[in-house]
C-alpha cells in the first residue's frame, strides 16, 4: 500500500470540484461539438475520474493513517480562515480521522461505481452533462460534510447535498410533480436544519461561556478538536441543557436522515434517476444524520434521556416504514421505504449507544441498499421505464447478472447466514445492532429502558424486512407469470422518465402569433430559428411497456458496479466484523463517558441472540416465500378495492403524508391570504388616514393626482425654506439666549 | 482620523455623480446614446474612485477616517464634515457598485433617457451623502434628498399605479423622517446646553454621550432619552422597512422601473439600518435595554410575516420585495442583539441583502424587458428555454435562500447567532425565544423562493410567446456575473468584508453598552478598540504621523460592562420583556464572548 500523506486530502477534496466546474462550463460544449456519440463518453470519462482517483488517495490515506497509534489517529489541517471575527472563529479545516475516512471511503467508492453506472444508464439523456454536473458537486459537498473539522462546515455539505439533491430530485423537471417532489424534500430537510442551526447556538454559547474556566482562548469554539474534549466539562450538571442541545441536533438529523416525523420526503425523492436514488438517497447522503450522532457521540452519550427519544423513534420508524412497504407496488418505492425503515436501525443502534453498530449498518447499508437500487434501475431500464412490480415476473430468466446480483443484495438485507460459519453483510450489522440495544443500559428516560424495547422492534422489524424483500424479490424475479404480457394492467403514473412535454399539444392551439413589434434588441428567436429549434427537440414521449417487449440484459457499464456491490454484500460485513476490526478501527478506546458494561458489545446470550435473528430472518424470508410463490396474488392486482383494507392504507403511508401535506399547504395558503388582504386593507387605510388627518398631505395628494412635476418641485421648495426658516428662528433665539 | 480641509477622496466620490448630472443637463435629450453612454461611464468612474477607499482606509481604527471639514454656518454649528468608518464604507462601496449594474441596465430605457439617467445620477449622490455625512443636518438632508430622485423615477417611468405608490413612497418616509430632524435639532439643544457648544456634528455630540455629559443636565432622564431614541427609530424603521410600516415597499417595488427597484432594494434600505447602527446605538446608550426588545419584536414580526405574504403574490416582483422585508428584518436582529457576533453578522447582511436581492431585481428586470409581464401565470418551463439566465437566477436565489457557501448564510448566520446568544441569557430584555422564532423564517424562505422558482422555471414550456425567447445575451451574463462573483466572495471569503468594520463594530457595541467612561468616544483620538473588543487607551500620536500601529498605555475598562458571562442555567427561567431599569445606569451586563478581556474589578 503506498504511503499517502495526509495533506493529500485537499486533492480529495478538491477532485470532485474540480470535475463539477468542468462539467459545468465545459461538459455542454463538449457534447455539442463532439456530437452525442462521443462527447458523451469524454463527459462521462470526465465525472468518473475525478471521483475514482479520489477514492484511491483515500485509501492510501486511510493506510496511512492506520500506522498512527491508535490514540493519535486525529490529524486536523487547516486551509485558510473562512469567518473570523472577535467572537468566533471558523477555519477552513478538515479533520482525517476514523470516521471520516470510513465515511470518505463509502462516498468516493461507492459513487465512484454508481457515476460508472450512471454513464450507461442515462446515456441516452439531453442534459447528460447538467446531470454529472449535480452528481460531481454532491460527492464535493458530501466530502466536506464528513470531513469539515468543525459544526459550520459540516452544515455547508449538509444543506449543500440538500440542494444537489434538491436539483437532481426535479432533474426531469418538465413534470411538475418531481419538482414539487424536490421542493418537499428541501423544504422539509430545512426544518431539521432549524433545528441543528439552534443546536449549534447553544453549543457556540456554552463553549463561550465557559472558555475562561476551560482556559481556552481561539475561539473556535465549534471545531471538533476544541467543542468534543471539553464537552464533559461545559455540560456537567446540565442534564435538561444537554438534552435540549442533543435533541436540538437529533432533528436535523432526523431531517437529513428520513426519520419519523420528517420522512416525508424520501419516498418522494425517487422521482430522481434511479442512481441518484441510490447515490444519494440510500447509500450516503441519508446517512448524514448517523454520522452526526457518531461525531458527536459525547453529547449523546451524556443524555441518557436524548438517546432513549432516539433509540424510540428509530425503532417506531424501522417499524412505521416496513408496514407502510408491503403496501407499494412500484419497485422504487418499496426500497425508499425500506431505507427509511433501515435507517430506523441506525437510529436504534446510536441511540442505545451502540455508535459504531450504527456505522457498520451504514456501511453494509451501502453496500447492498446502492445494489438494491442499481439493481432495480437495471431493471426499470429493461423493462422500457415500467416501474410496477405487477407489471414484472420472471425476470430472473431475461436478466441473468442483475438478477443474480439482486439475489445476493436480498439475502444480505434479510440477514440470513449460517450459524457459527458465515452470514451476509445484512447479518452482521443487524446483529450488532440488537445486541446493543438488548442489552444497552443507555437509552433509560423515566425508569423505562426504551433502548431494550426498541430493541425487541427492531427483531421484529427484521423479520418483515425479509418478508417485503421477499415479496419484492418474488414478484419481480421469480414466478412463471411474466405479467407485461398479459393484458390487465391499466396504464399508470410512471416515475422515472416519465417527463413527457406537453408542449406539442399547445403549440398548434396557439400557433398564430400575434404580430409582435420590431425586436430592436434581439431578444427573440425568428420564425426560422424556431423552426429550426423545434427540429431539434426530442419529443421523446412515454410509451407503455408493449406485451410483446422483450427484456434485455444490462450493458457492461452497469452490471460491473453490480457486480463489485453484489461481491462486497457477501463478504463486507463478514470482513469488517471478524476479529472485531470496524470497532476497533473507529471507537479504538472505548466510548468517552459511558463504560463497557453500559454499552455492551454483546449480551450474554450471545447464541441465542444469533438463532433469534437469523430466525427472524428465515421465517420472514418463508412467509414471503409461501405467499409469492405462486406471482401476484389475486389481492394485490390492479384493483385496489379488492386489497386488504390494511394494505390499503399502508399503501398510502396510512395517511400521515397526505394530512401533513394538504394541512400545511391549505392552512399556509390561508393565512398567507387572509395577511396579504390585510396588508392590502392596512396600507390604504393609513395612507388616506393620513392624508385625510392632515391638511398639508392632503394638499400634497391633491396636487400628486394633477400630475404636475413643477408643482410637485416648489412644494418641496418651499417645504425646505419652510424647514430652513425654522431652524434660524431656532438659532437666533439660541443665539439670544 | 485626518482631517483634510476642503475637498478630498470622499467629496469626490460624493459629488461626481452630481457634477456628471450637470453635464448631462446641457446636453439637448435627443442624444439619447450620449446620455446612457455618459452617465454610464461616471458611474464607473464613481466606482473605480471609491475603490481607491479601499487603499487608503486602515482597518484597524474604529475612528473616522477620511474626515473632511469646510466651515459652513458656525453660528448653528452646522458644518460640511464628511467622513467614514468601517460600516459605512462598505455601503459607500455597495452604492457605488449598484449603481453601475442599475445604470448598465439602463441602457434598455427609452423613455425621457436624460432626465432618467439624471435622476440615476442625483441619486447616487445623495444616497453617498448619506453614508459620509458626519454631520446631523448634513445627513438629514441627503436622507430626504434621495427621496425625490426616488420617487420621481417611480413617479414618471413607473408602472399602472405609479402616482398611488410615488405618493405613499414619498409621505410613509418623509413623514418618519420628520421625527428624525426634530429629534436632532433636540439633541443639538441639548448638547449646547450641556457644553455650550452650537454644534451638530455627530462627533461632537457621541463625545458629549459618551463623556455623559449630555444627559446629565435633562430632566427626566429616561423618557426624554428614550422619546428621542424613537423619534430616530421611527424614521429608520420606515426606511427599512419594518413591519408595520412596511408596506410603501411592495408598492413602490412594484410600480419602480428596474434601475429603481435595484437601488431601492439595494441601498435605500440600507439608509435604514445604517441609520440605526450609526445614530440609535451610540446616542441613547441609556434607554437601549428597555426598548430593544420592542425592535426586536418587531424584526420577528418581519421576518415571518413578510415570508407568508410573500409566499402568496401572483407577481414575482412583489414576491421579492415582501422577501426584503423578511430579510431586513435579520439585519434589525443582528444589529439590537448588541452582541458583537450579532452586530457583524447584522452588517453584513445588509451588504448580502444589496447583492441578491439587488441581482434578484436585475434579473426580474432582464426577463420583464423581454416579455413585459412579471405574472407567475405567464412563466413556467423556462429552464429549458434559457438555461444560462435560469443558472443564475438558482445561484442568486439560493443566495437569498441563505444557502451555506454564499453570502446570505454569512449574515443570516451570524445574526441570528448573535440574537440567540444575548436572548439566551436575557439581559438585552429579550428573550431566546424570539431569534428562535425568526429562525423558523429560513424555513419560509425557502418555501417561497423554490416555489417562486419553480413556478418561473420548472414545468412544460407552455406559453408560446416564451418560445420565442433567446438566452441572456452575452454582456448582461456579465452584469449578472459580477454579483454572482460577490454571491460566492461573500460566502467563502467573507473576512474580505467582516475585518475592515470589525473595529467600528466593536466600538459601536461598547457606546451602546458601556458605563459613563467605559464609551468610546470619536472625538477621543486617544481612544482603539484592540483585537479582543476591548477599549484601549493609547498613546497619542504626533501630529501628522500615522494613525497606525499604536502602543496601548492601558485598557480602559468599561465601567459596566462585564467582561463575565454566566453559563446560563435553565432552572432559572431568563427574563422576558424589556426589563425596567434601576437606577441611573444600572445596565445588565454584556454578552462578552471576548474571553481574554480583561476581569471586572
Amino acid at each position: 500500500m503506498p504511503n499517502v500523506p495526509l495533506e493529500m486530502i485537499w486533492w480529495v477534496l478538491g477532485l470532485p470540484l474540480i470535475g463539477f466546474l468542468l462539467q459545468a462550463f465545459l461538459g455542454k460544449k463538449i457534447i455539442d461539438t463532439l456530437g452525442h456519440r462521443y462527447g458523451k463518453k469524454i463527459v462521462g470519462t470526465m465525472a468518473v475520474l475525478p471521483i475514482a482517483a479520489a477514492f484511491l488517495l483515500g485509501i492510501g490515506i486511510t493506510a496511512n493513517l492506520a500506522q498512527f497509534p491508535p490514540g493519535e489517529r486525529n490529524v486536523v489541517l487547516t486551509l485558510f480562515s473562512w469567518i473570523e471575527i472577535m467572537s468566533i472563529k471558523i477555519p477552513f479545516e478538515v479533520v482525517v480521522d476514523p470516521l471520516s475516512m470510513t465515511m470518505v471511503l463509502i462516498i468516493t467508492g461507492i459513487g465512484s461505481l454508481i457515476h460508472l453506472y450512471a454513464t450507461g444508464y442515462m446515456g441516452d439523456e439531453k442534459d447528460y452533462s447538467r446531470f454529472f454536473t449535480y452528481l460531481n458537486l454532491f460527492i464535493a459537498c458530501m466530502l466536506i460534510l464528513v470531513l469539515g473539522n468543525n459544526l459550520a462546515l459540516l452544515f455547508i455539505g449538509w444543506e449543500g447535498v440538500g440542494v444537489c439533491s434538491y436539483l437532481l430530485i426535479g432533474f426531469w423537471f418538465k413534470d411538475l410533480n418531481n419538482s414539487r417532489a424536490a421542493n418537499k424534500a428541501f423544504i422539509v430537510n430545512r426544518i431539521g436544519d432549524v433545528g441543528l442551526t439552534l443546536g449549534m447556538f447553544i453549543l457556540v454559547l456554552m463553549m463561550a461561556g465557559n472558555a475562561e474556566r476551560l482556559g481556552l482562548t481561539d475561539g473556535r469554539w465549534l471545531s471538533y478538536d476544541v467543542l468534543l474534549p471539553n464537552m464533559v466539562e461545559v455540560f456537567k450538571d446540565q442534564p435538561f441543557l444537554t438534552a435540549t442541545v442533543a435533541l436540538l441536533l437529533f432533528v436535523g438529523a432526523c431531517g437529513k436522515s428520513a426519520q419519523f416525523p420528517l420522512y416525508l420526503w424520501l419516498p418522494d425523492a425517487m422521482a430522481g434517476p434511479t442512481p441518484v436514488s441510490a447515490l444519494i438517497h440510500a447509500a450516503t447522503m441519508v446517512t448524514a444524520g448517523v454520522f452526526l450522532l457518531n461525531r458527536m457521540s459525547v453529547l449523546f452519550e451524556l443524555s441518557p434521556f436524548a438517546s432513549a427519544i432516539i433509540a424510540i423513534i428509530g425503532a417506531f420508524t424501522a417499524l412505521f416504514a416496513a408496514l407502510i412497504a408491503f403496501g407499494q407496488t412500484d419497485i422504487k418505492k418499496v426500497l425508499a421505504y425500506s431505507t427509511v425503515s433501515q435507517l430506523g436501525f441506525m437510529f436504534i443502534a446510536c441511540g442505545a449507544g451502540a455508535y459504531w453498530a450504527g456505522m457498520f449498518h451504514v456501511t453494509t447499508h451501502a453496500f447492498f441498499k446502492a445494489l438494491l437500487f442499481l439493481g432495480a434501475g437495471a431493471v426499470i431500464y429493461a423493462m422500457a421505464h415500467e416501474q410496477d412490480m405487477r407489471k414484472y415476473g420472471n425476470l430472473l430468466k431475461y436478466l441473468p447478472i442483475t438478477g443474480a446480483c439482486m439475489l445476493v443484495a436480498w439475502v444480505a438485507i434479510s440477514g440470513l447466514a449460517v450459524p457459527f460459519l458465515f452470514g451476509f453483510a445484512g447479518f452482521y450489522s443487524k446483529e450488532t445492532i440488537l445486541g446493543g440495544a438488548l442489552a444497552g443500559q443507555h437509552a433509560i428516560a423515566g425508569g423505562i429502558n426504551l433502548g431494550m424495547i426498541a430493541g425487541w422492534v427492531g427483531l421484529l422489524v427484521a423479520m418483515l424486512t425479509a418478508f417485503y424483500m421477499t415479496r419484492m424479490t418474488w414478484m419481480t424475479f421469480f414466478g412463471k407469470q411474466e405479467r407485461w404480457r398479459l393484458a390487465d394492467g391499466p396504464s399508470h403514473d410512471h416515475g422515472d422518465s416519465h417527463h413527457a412535454d406537453h408542449e406539442a399539444h399547445d403549440e398548434n392551439a396557439h400557433h398564430a402569433h400575434e404580430d409582435h413589434g420590431p425586436d430592436v434588441h434581439g431578444f427573440f428567436y425568428t420564425e426560422a430559428e424556431m423552426a429550426r429549434r423545434a427540429e431539434l427537440e426530442e419529443h421523446d414521449h412515454h410509451h407503455d411497456i408493449e406485451p410483446t417487449h422483450e427484456p434485455k440484459e444490462v450493458g457492461p457499464a452497469m452490471w460491473i458496479p453490480l457486480a463489485v456491490l453484489g461481491v462486497l454484500s457477501v463478504i463486507g460485513g463478514w470482513f469488517l466484523y471478524s476479529g472485531d476490526r470496524f470497532k476497533k478501527w473507529l471507537y479504538p478506546n472505548g466510548l468517552t463517558v459511558l463504560p463497557p458494561e453500559v454499552v455492551p458489545k454483546y449480551p450474554e446470550w450471545e447464541t441465542l441472540l444469533m438463532f433469534l435473528s437469523i430466525g427472524a430472518a428465515l421465517a420472514g424470508v418463508l412467509l414471503g416465500w409461501h405467499f409469492y410463490k405462486k406471482g401476484l396474488p389475486e389481492r394485490e392486482g390492479w384493483d385496489l378495492a379488492k386489497w386488504h383494507p390494511f394494505r390499503r392504507a399502508a399503501a398510502n403511508q396510512f395517511h400521515y403524508d397526505q394530512k401533513m401535506v394538504d394541512g400545511s399547504l391549505k392552512g399556509g395558503a390561508q393565512l398567507g391570504e387572509m395577511l396579504n388582504r390585510t396588508d392590502k386593507g392596512f396600507i390604504d387605510g393609513m395612507v388616506n388616514g393620513i392624508a385625510w388627518l392632515t391638511g398639508l398631505f392632503g394638499n400634497l395628494l391633491k396636487r400628486f393626482q394633477t400630475g404636475n412635476v413643477r408643482w410637485y418641485a416648489a412644494m418641496m421648495l418651499l417645504g425646505g425654506i419652510g424647514v430652513l426658516g425654522y431652524l434660524w428662528w431656532v438659532a437666533l433665539k439660541l443665539g439670544g439666549a | 482620523m485626518e482631517t483634510t480641509t476642503g475637498f478630498g477622496l470622499l467629496s469626490l466620490v460624493t459629488f461626481l455623480p452630481l457634477i456628471g448630472a450637470i453635464l448631462l443637463m446641457c446636453i439637448p435629450q435627443q442624444f439619447e446614446k450620449f446620455h446612457k453612454v455618459m452617465a454610464m461611464s461616471i458611474t464607473i468612474a464613481t466606482f473605480i474612485i471609491s475603490l481607491q477607499i479601499l487603499n487608503v482606509f486602515e482597518s484597524r481604527s474604529f475612528h473616522f477616517q477620511l474626515v473632511e471639514f469646510i466651515p459652513w454656518i458656525k453660528q448653528w454649528g452646522l458644518h460640511y464634515r464628511v467622513g467614514i468608518d468601517g460600516i459605512s464604507l462598505w455601503l459607500v462601496l455597495l452604492t457605488t457598485f449598484l449603481t453601475v449594474v442599475a445604470t448598465t441596465f439602463s441602457l434598455y430605457v427609452n423613455k425621457r433617457v436624460k432626465a432618467y439617467m439624471i435622476m440615476l445620477l442625483l441619486l447616487e449622490t445623495s444616497m453617498l451623502g448619506v453614508f459620509v455625512s458626519l454631520d446631523l443636518i448634513l445627513f438629514y438632508a441627503f436622507f430626504e434628498a434621495s427621496l425625490i430622485p426616488m420617487a420621481l423615477m417611480i413617479w414618471i417611468w413607473g408602472g399602472e399605479r405609479r402616482n398611488y405608490a410615488a405618493i405613499k413612497f414619498f409621505i410613509f418616509t418623509f413623514v418618519g423622517s420628520i421625527f428624525m430632524l426634530i429629534g436632532m435639532i433636540a439633541l443639538f439643544l441639548l448638547h449646547k446646553d450641556a457644553t455650550g457648544i452650537a454644534s451638530f456634528s455627530l462627533i461632537d455630540i457621541q463625545d458629549a454621550v459618551a463623556t455623559g455629559k449630555l444627559w446629565e443636565g435633562a430632566e427626566n432622564l429616561h423618557a426624554l432619552q428614550g422619546l428621542l431614541f424613537w423619534a430616530f427609530a421611527v424614521a429608520f424603521i420606515v426606511k427599512c422597512p419594518m413591519f408595520p410600516v412596511h408596506t410603501w415597499l411592495p408598492d413602490a417595488h412594484v410600480e419602480a422601473p428596474t434601475a429603481g427597484s435595484i437601488i431601492l432594494a439595494g441601498v435605500l434600505l440600507k439608509m435604514g439600518t445604517y441609520g440605526m447602527l450609526r445614530f440609535c446605538l451610540p446616542l441613547f446608550p441609556d434607554v437601549l435595554p428597555n426598548n430593544v426588545f420592542w425592535l426586536m419584536l418587531l424584526a420577528t414580526i418581519g421576518i415571518i410575516y413578510g415570508a407568508i405574504v410573500a409566499a402568496v403574490q401572483p407577481d414575482v416582483k412583489k414576491l421579492v420585495a415582501y422577501s426584503s422585508v423578511a430579510h431586513m428584518g435579520f439585519v434589525v436582529l443582528g444589529i439590537f442583539s448588541l452582541s458583537h457576533t450579532g452586530m457583524q453578522g447584522g452588517a453584513m447582511q445588509q451588504l448580502n441583502h444589496g447583492i441578491s436581492t439587488g441581482a434578484l431585481f436585475l434579473l426580474i428586470g432582464l426577463i420583464y424587458e423581454r416579455r413585459h409581464t412579471r405574472m407567475f401565470k405567464d412563466f413556467g418551463g423556462l429552464k429549458s428555454q434559457m438555461p444560462i439566465f435560469s443558472a443564475l437566477f438558482l445561484i442568486i436565489m439560493l443566495s437569498s435562500v441563505g444557502l451555506p457557501g454564499t453570502n446570505g448564510f454569512i449574515g443570516e448566520f451570524l445574526a441570528l447567532m448573535g440574537a440567540f446568544e444575548s436572548g439566551f441569557s436575557g439581559v438585552m430584555g429579550f428573550s431566546w425565544w424570539l431569534p428562535a422564532i425568526a429562525a423558523t423564517g429560513v424555513i419560509l424562505a425557502a418555501v417561497y423562493l423554490l416555489w417562486m422558482f419553480q413556478k418561473m422555471f420548472y414545468g412544460s414550456n407552455s406559453n408560446p410567446e416564451n418560445k420565442r425567447l433567446k438566452d441572456l445575451k452575452p454582456w448582461e451574463i456579465a452584469l449578472v456575473g459580477t454579483l454572482v462573483v460577490f454571491v460566492f466572495w461573500g460566502g467563502l471569503y467573507p473576512n474580505t468584508f467582516l475585518k475592515p468594520m470589525e473595529s467600528s463594530i466593536a466600538a459601536t457595541r461598547l457606546m451602546a453598552l458601556g458605563g459613563v467612561n467605559g464609551r468610546p468616544s470619536w472625538k477621543n483620538l486617544n481612544h482603539e478598540v484592540d483585537p479582543k473588543g476591548n477599549l484601549v487607551q493609547v498613546s497619542p500620536r504626533a501630529p501628522g504621523g500615522s494613525l497606525l500601529p499604536y502602543t496601548v498605555e492601558r485598557i480602559v475598562t468599561p465601567a459596566q460592562l462585564h467582561h463575565r458571562y454566566d453559563p446560563p442555567d435553565m432552572d432559572r427561567v431568563p427574563r422576558q420583556g424589556p426589563p425596567q431599569i434601576q437606577g441611573n445606569r444600572d445596565l445588565p451586563p454584556a454578552v462578552a464572548l471576548n474571553s481574554g478581556g480583561p476581569s471586572t474589578p
